[in-house]
This record gives structure tokens, sequence and C-alpha cells, in this order.
């Protein structure tokens, strides 16, 4: 016995699904004693249905021309249902042969275990499809629907629409109020539902995570970056702020061009970008580069106690600048190289960088 | 020309003379007419037939309940089919011997 029942359904489904044209009570009468045949067939000899009788298809069509009903008009419809009963037979086929792997006969029968889930899980999307449509599609999309705004409403729904779904998955097919096909679309719309849910609730989170608010305050909303500068006006780097709890004040983001550097860094660091400390852009400082001698000048007021050897040897640069010259005049005067290392020596505080300062001091 | 061909002019009158014997169901009449020496004839093309038979007014069905299987579903001639058995029938009795003086003709000119 090499033919089982499960093939005869195949069958007799592939040969039903190659006469979907015709209508239902035509191809059902055409059809009605084949599963009957078949078995016979089956029982006569060895061998699968298919090396007996050829192709579902071809059995179908010698059916039809000897029937004279002929190629019926295929309207939309039809086509649609010849292609799930070839799509059907295709997957009944994948069902017995993926069957055994998990442990079951077929596919089918460890899925059918699985029904009620899906009914419970029914009557939660229909309910929520509900609740987006009574809401609007901008409307925020919770977990629990809401109709209306009103969550108890929402609750009462979800429990009667899961017990109906319930109900509706333990009828028998036979006494369902509504046709199989209409059911079938009905469960497609809620899973297209589900899905595009899911969907849209990843995009959102995704969204989340990147905007997240980490301004303090709205009056800071306009800050981006933070930058410190010490009392010698040197921008600090990798500064943190603190409030009195000590919990760290965050403000901006890390969102200049080369924020991926600094993200990567950290990363490897393994500390959050946020918890880097500021500026997380240096090269955007308001006050111009990195602090040089240059940048000094307009943080002078704190200074001039501090630094005043170096602002009180600026001005004595120009004395000793006319004799800079000197070291450009050696073949001038390559005599006295004594004089030039005695000028060399009245200046050591102010070694070569004391050379562009003189343009500089005067003008500061 | 095989067999096959043969067969689609003539498959309604085998069926209907099959018949004429006795009622049966599809797969009884596929077998007699397989045991007749029919033995090209195609299952679908068997049930078709029936079908359309049926549909024209030549047979009348019923059910008989068995107690092995599903309920079988057997075909009679009626009057009309009766008919229709004996007007074909002598169609192609004439048509047959025409072909048998053609090809005995043709057969002894060649």
């Amino acid at each position: 016995m090499t033919v089982t029942e499960q093939e005869i359904a195949d069958y007799v489904a592939r040969v039903r699904g190659a006469l979907t044209d015709l209508s239902p009570a035509v191809r059902d009468e055409l059809t009605e004693d084949l599963p009957e045949h078949l078995a016979v067939v089956a029982a006569e000899s060895d061998g699968t249905l298919v090396e007996r009788l050829g192709e579902p298809e071809a059995y179908a069509g010698e059916l039809r021309i000897a029937a004279g009903v002929g190629a019926g008009r295929r309207s939309a419809t039809g086509e649609l249902t010849a292609l799930v009963d070839r799509v059907r037979g295709r997957l009944n086929t994948l069902d017995r042969q993926l069957g055994p792997p998990l442990g079951y006969p077929t596919v089918r029968a460890f899925l059918h275990l699985l029904a009620p889930g899906w009914w419970i899980l029914r009557g939660y999307l229909a309910a929520m499809l509900l609740a987006v449509l009574s809401t609007g599609l901008n409307g925020e999309i919770g977990l629990l629907p809401r109709i209306g705004g009103h969550l108890s409403l929402g609750l009462m729904i979800l429990a009667a629409l899961v017990v109906a779904s319930v109900m509706l998955g333990r009828r028998d097919a036979r006494s369902r109020p509504w046709p199989g096909r209409l059911l079938v679309l009905g469960n497609l719309v809620l899973v297209g539902f589900a899905l595009a849910a899911l969907v849209h609730q990843e995009d959102r989170r995704g969204a989340g995570d990147y905007y997240a608010p980490i301004s303090v305050d709205s009056r800071y909303d306009h800050i981006r970056d933070v930058f410190v500068y010490d009392t010698e006006g040197q921008l600090v780097d990798y500064a943190r702020l603190f409030d009195q709890n000590g919990d760290p004040i965050r403000l901006g983001y890390p969102d200049c061009a080369d924020a991926r550097d600094v993200i990567r860094r950290d990363e490897i660091n393994g500390a959050s970008p946020l918890l880097r400390g500021y500026p997380y852009c240096p090269e955007a400082a308001p006050f111009g580069p990195r602090p040089t001698a240059e940048a000094s000048p307009p943080a002078l007021p704190a200074p001039p106690g501090t630094v005043q050897p170096d602002s009180t040897a600026s001005p004595a640069v120009p004395e000793t600048a006319p004799s800079t010259p000197d070291p450009a005049t050696p073949p001038v005067v390559p005599e006295t190289p004594p004089a030039t290392s005695e000028t060399a020596t009245t200046v050591p505080d102010t070694p070569p960088t004391s050379a562009p300062a003189p343009g500089v001091a005067p003008t500061g | 020309m095989d067999t096959t061909q043969l067969l689609k002019g003539v498959l309604d009158l085998a069926v209907l003379a099959v018949l004429r014997e006795e009622d049966g169901y599809g797969y009884d009449i596929l077998r007699r007419l397989r045991d007749a020496g029919l033995t090209e004839v195609g299952d679908a093309s068997v049930y078709g037939t029936l079908r359309r038979l049926f549909a024209a007014g030549l047979l009348t069905t019923y059910v008989v309940p068995s107690e092995s299987g599903p309920h079988r579903k057997y075909y009679s001639l009626n009057a009309a089919g009766r008919d229709q058995v004996a007007r074909s029938g002598k169609l192609w009795r004439s048509f047959a011997s025409t072909m048998d003086t053609l090809l005995d003709d043709r057969g002894r000119a060649v």
C-alpha cells in the first residue's frame, strides 16, 4: 500500500483546483466520486496516483472535455481560487514532508494544537484593529485597545471579541455562519494588520532611541553642545557636568560631522557617547581653535596676575628684536661669532617662540 | 491514429451500451469497458462522459448505500437513453460497415 489517504486528498484538491472556473455545483458534481475512485485505483495496484492516472491537471482536463463543460469563463475569483487550490496542493505535499522532523505526522497536526492560541490572538487583533479605526491612524497605539480614548470600553470589546473568536474557532466547519473563504480573508486582514502594527512600533522605537530627549529643561533645548574654558582660556576637553545630586547633566547630542569618530572612540572605552563629556565636537568651539599664545589675549584680564613674567618678557622682546636680525646677517659679520653668542645669552628667556610674539604683543 | 482517437467518437455509445446490460457506478462501468477490450479508455473520460450523458437526460441516477465505503452513485439508462443507444448503434453499424468496405476495397487494391 503505497498510496495514502493524504495523497488521495491532494490529488482531489489539485483536480478541483484545475476546475475552479466552473460553477461550484458543476465542479462538485464532476468530482463527487473522485475520492472513492482514487481509493479503488490505489487499492488495485502499486505506484502513486500520478503514475497511474497522470497529473491531476491532465485528469481534470480529460474530465472537462469528456463532460463537455469545456473551458468555462475564467472569472477573476476563479483565477484566484485556482491559484489558492494549486498552492494548497503544494502545501499539502510540504505538510507531509515537514511533519516528521517536528515529531508529528504532518505540520497540520502540529499547528492544529496551536489553533486555540490563534483564536485568542485573533480576538485581540480584532479589538486592536477596531481601536485603531476608531482613533484614526495618527493616534497613539498602545498595547491595549482604547475605543474613542476609553480603555474600559476597549477592554470590554476586547473580551467580547476574544470570546467570539474562540466560539467561531470551535464551531464545526459546516455550521459556520460565514463561508470559509470570508473567514480566511478576515484572518488574513488581521494578520496583515498585526504585521503592519509590529513594523510601525518597531519604527517608532528606533526613532525614539535616536531622538530621546536629553535636555534637562526645555529652556536648554537649543543647546547642542557645551564648551568649558578654564581660567587660562583653554578649552577643557572631556568635561563633565553634574547637578547637586551628582546626576550627570546632559545637554545636546554628539551630532557633529566627526561624531562618528567620537562615538566609536567611546564605544571602545565602553562608555555611552552621552557620558563622554563635553564638548562633543571640539572642532566647533566658538572661541577659535585650541588656545595658543594668540588665544590668550581675550582671556588677559585673568592671566595678567599669574603670567606676569611672560607679559614683562614680551615688552622686552622688541629690544632684543633688533638683535635677532643677527642670525640673518652672519654673512656680513662672520668674524664676530662671540657677539652673536652674547646677544643670544641676553635673551635666554625668549627663545624662538618670542620671534612671532613681537608682531602680536604690541597689538595686545 | 490510435485507439484513444477513435474512442473519443464512440465513448458515448460504448458507455450507453454497457449500461444497457446492467446499471452501474463509475468505477464499475470503467472496469466493464476495459474488460470488454477498451483497455485504453481513460478514467476521467468515463466519469466525464457519464456526467454529460446524465446532463443530456439520457441517464438517471440513484444512490446505493455501501457498508464498506461511501455511498455509490449508480447510473441507469432511461427511455431517452435507450432510444439513443438504438439510434447511435444503428449509425455506428452503418459507419463501421462503410469503413469495413472501404478498408476491404483498398486492401484488395493494394
